[in-house]
């Protein structure tokens, strides 16, 4: 159990979007320095770097891999780096890593980063590289499924089951492009918040998928930096800690995965998270979920316990979930708000909880937020993780 | 790098090649553990429930339901671009596994949750893909 044994401390983020221009190691000097500045510590004090892996982009993995990165930004403290990636997942599991090092003494100050530039692999090279990862390449792919294919095949079971309406499902977009309106963060900042009809209107790409229910893909990349609550505690700047962290795995390939299943491991790590943390739904004070795909969100209200059976839909209908509604939900927008930037969403949903937490989110900052529900999930939906973070210990 | 317009095979393993072989001749095989009794789909090396290495090989009725689907109009690879619109499903076998496959011989409107379908097998480049079409009533 791992409730209270770290804290993140600083945050740096760049913009999302697509600009070649800015080369991966523009990104990682912007947000590392931007992330150590925040949290007041020395360069030298960074004592461990963990990476994403990023996906798809083999130079920077392989740099990143190979320990790169304490050289190229003069981390003269640094004692040890490492890369990992577990999809969508990933950047949880480079926070586990960090939370090793800072309990096990290895290092006091570690920096988790990620970044990716989608702009500059080949379209034909992402096009490929989207329409095999997470899929079994014997039992699945030669059927012609899409990450979009994939997610139409659950959402369309959920409808059915459920009985949510188009206009339901669409009116999720609206919701996260709300947040992502007001997230100078987002590809998609200051630009027109979609209503359900122009959703709808936006052409079906596969059943029950509108065009507009779909992914921009982004570059970008954020970093944090992490020490131990006690640490962090006895810094007295802004914070957000790590109270508890629960996991279940589902399946490798797509056609393995059972519905039922998925949504029970949503309900049994959310009660674990909750447990674990020793507080219960009502203290949550923002539901960070990261589903990747909108149509995922309604159900994932019910399964957390947000909306009661069959009410997922209807709480977004009602714009529950949209800024200025009751239920603060996915603050950056998830990945239709802020532009899916890889195995990095998640990584951007930490920053954003991390933000909240220290009262840095500017027009989108929840009020009051002392308890944070975040969620990860990796690949095409293998596993979920959730966590609760608190302002303080 | 140009687009990738060949149409994907099965990346076979040597445990799964019988299963292939099975289709070149109209049968739908699947595993079957002798020590534990499971029907596995996808065949592994060893029985995922008991790691035996007893495993055989039964023929399926052939016989499945839609357990869900999705019908593609857009934004698929290249190489499927000819084939749009397709439905893509996840069906039953009255054997107790499912499968991913295509609904074909069917106009994607009247593709329905829990219908009867049998398979039907469409050739690609040696392989026989285990599609799946609406059953004879």
């Amino acid at each position: 159990m791992s409730k209270g044994k770290i804290a993140i401390i600083g945050i740096g983020e760049v913009p999302t979007q697509r600009n070649p221009n800015r080369t991966h190691w523009d990104i990682i000097y912007d947000t590392c320095m931007e992330a150590v500045k925040d949290s007041g510590l020395h360069k030298n004090d960074i004592e461990g770097v963990v990476s994403v892996t990023p996906q798809a982009q083999g130079k920077i993995a392989a740099e990143l891999s190979f320990g790169k990165l304490p050289e190229e930004l003069g981390l003269k403290g640094c004692k040890d780096t490492v890369s990992c990636n577990a999809g969508g997942a990933s950047t949880s599991n480079c926070l586990r890593l960090a939370e090793e090092w800072v309990t096990t003494g290895l290092a006091k100050a570690v920096i988790v980063q990620h970044v990716t530039l989608h702009s500059t692999i080949p379209l034909a090279e992402q096009i490929n590289f989207f329409a095999k990862a997470g899929v079994d390449l014997q039992w699945e792919y030669p059927f012609g499924p899409t990450y979009n294919i994939i997610m139409g095949l659950m959402a369309n079971y959920f409808m059915h089951k459920n009985g949510y309406t188009p206009e339901e499902m669409a009116s999720v977009v609206t919701a996260l492009r709300s947040w992502a309106n007001r997230d100078p963060n987002s590809m998609l900042y200051g630009k027109e918040v979609p209503s359900v009809e122009k959703v709808l209107g936006s052409g079906m790409l596969n059943t029950p998928l509108h065009k507009s229910e779909a992914n921009l893909l982004g570059d970008g990349g954020c970093a944090m930096v992490v020490v131990s609550a006690e640490d962090a505690k006895a810094m007295k700047r802004p914070a957000a800690y790590k109270l508890s962290d629960s996991v279940r795995y589902f399946s490798g390939t797509c056609v393995m995965r059972d519905f039922d299943q998925v949504a029970e491991g949503f309900r049994v790590t959310c009660k674990e998270a909750l447990a674990q943390a020793g507080i219960t739904k009502e203290d949550v004070s923002l539901w960070n979920c990261y589903l990747a795909y909108p149509l995922v969100h309604p159900m994932a209200a019910e399964w957390l316990g947000v909306a009661p059976p069959g009410q997922g839909g209807k709480y977004f209908l009602q714009g529950r979930m949209s800024f200025g509604g009751d239920i603060p939900w996915s603050t950056i927008g998830d990945a239709p708000g802020r532009g899916h930037t890889g195995s990095g969403v998640s990584a951007a949903s930490y920053v954003e909880t991390a933000r909240q937490l220290m009262g840095k989110a500017g027009e989108r900052q929840v009020k009051n937020c002392k308890y944070v529900f975040q969620n990860t999930a990796g690949g095409s939906g293998f596993n979920n993780i959730a966590s609760i973070w608190g302002k303080e210990i | 790098m140009e687009m990738d317009t060949k149409k994907p095979v099965p990346e076979t393993q040597p445990w799964s090649e019988k299963f292939w072989e099975g289709t070149k001749e109209g049968k739908l095989l699947i595993q079957n553990c002798k020590d534990c009794k499971s029907v596995i789909f996808y065949p592994r090396k060893f029985c995922p429930e008991c790691w035996s290495g007893n495993l055989d090989w039964k023929e399926a009725s052939g016989k499945a339901k839609v357990m869900t689907f999705s019908t593609a109009y857009a934004a698929v690879e290249p190489k499927f671009m000819d084939e749009l619109p397709y439905t893509v499903a996840y069906v039953d076998l009255e054997e107790g596994v499912r499968m991913m496959t295509r609904i074909v011989e069917c106009k994607p409107e009247d593709v329905q949750f829990g219908m009867d379908v049998e398979v039907v097998f469409h050739e690609r480049e040696g392989f026989f893909l285990p599609y799946f079409k609406p059953a004879k009533k």
